[in-house]
């Protein structure tokens, strides 16, 4: 005798089957700049909804975004040299960062993402003293 | 004399000194076959020239009946900088990306945008008015409507019978 197990339980009628819909994800080009107290992320991720953005910096690893709405083209498509879809890119950026101090901006396409250090890794100068 | 140096420890895992330009010699190879294989054949965009110190962005185009639509990604550009300028063939986009402050002070960098002054030449398929044309910028898409003029729009020829 055989039993069964159901484990998802029976077929539901009452939920229509939706597929997901394909799309594509882009690593957006990104320009970093140590300015010493503090890293710059600068990406360029134009068409973006800004309500759609999504910055995160979790174990040293900052991770970028970012939802973009689908391509629309009035009439018929003529030209396609770009592709639309959400952009995503992480950095590991190790210890020695304050997550607490984390800012962004989002201006003409373009993310801003400033990441302070620590105080406590910056360089020190120490004062000497004359007798 | 070190042919490979070594990593900073504060590079943390990204490149710098010399094999930055690797990063930069197989970032250009990966948009190069990207733009291969993305871009549709028949397009003319094969023979834009790219002159040393240019960039090309890339452009949507699509139409209607009475619109031609063009769309441009230029993330960082302030608006004042670009010169949109249309005659009954074509669209010229041109302008300059210019370095924020930020971006071009001290400090280690890794760079992946492309700066400086642009320039397309985009032919269109039919004639507009160059007298009607919006174009507008937002969050980093320029997008450009022209409208068609109207002697190019399609008549309708009435077939005679005796």
């Amino acid at each position: 005798m055989t039993s069964q197990t159901q484990i998802n339980g029976p077929a539901r009628t009452d939920r229509p089957c939706r597929r997901p819909e394909p799309s594509l994800t882009y690593q957006p080009n990104v320009d970093i700049l140590d300015h010493g107290a503090e890293v710059l992320f600068v990406a360029d991720i134009p068409g973006a909804r800004a309500d759609g953005i999504d910055v995160t910096f979790e174990d040293g690893v900052l991770a970028v975004q970012a939802a973009v709405p689908p391509r629309e083209l009035p009439g018929r498509p003529l030209r396609q040299e770009y592709g639309v879809g959400d952009y995503r890119r992480s950095f590991r950026l190790g210890d020695g960062f304050d997550p607490a101090r984390i800012s962004a901006d989002y201006r003409r396409g373009v993310l801003t993402v400033r990441v302070p250090r620590l105080a406590a890794v910056l360089p020190r100068k120490v004062e000497v003293r004359t007798a | 004399m070190s042919l490979i140096p070594f990593r900073t420890k504060r590079s943390g895992g990204m490149e710098t000194g010399s094999m930055a330009t690797l990063a930069d010699f197989r970032n250009e190879m990966n948009r190069l076959f990207e733009g291969f294989f993305s871009r549709p054949l028949t397009t003319s965009s094969w023979f834009d020239t790219i002159e040393p110190g240019q960039w090309l962005p890339t452009v949507d185009m699509s139409e209607n009946d009475t619109q031609i639509h063009v769309r441009a990604e230029l993330p960082g550009i302030d608006p004042k900088d670009v010169d949109v300028s249309v005659s009954e063939d074509r669209l010229v986009i041109c302008g300059e990306k210019k370095s924020t402050a930020e971006s071009s002070g001290e400090g280690w960098s890794h760079r992946e945008s492309q700066y400086g002054s642009f320039s397309r030449a985009i032919p269109l398929p039919e004639s507009v008015d160059p007298a009607q044309v919006t174009a507008r910028y937002d969050k980093g898409v320029l997008t450009v409507e022209l409208t068609k003029s109207p002697s190019s729009a399609a008549r309708k020829v009435p077939v005679l019978t005796k």
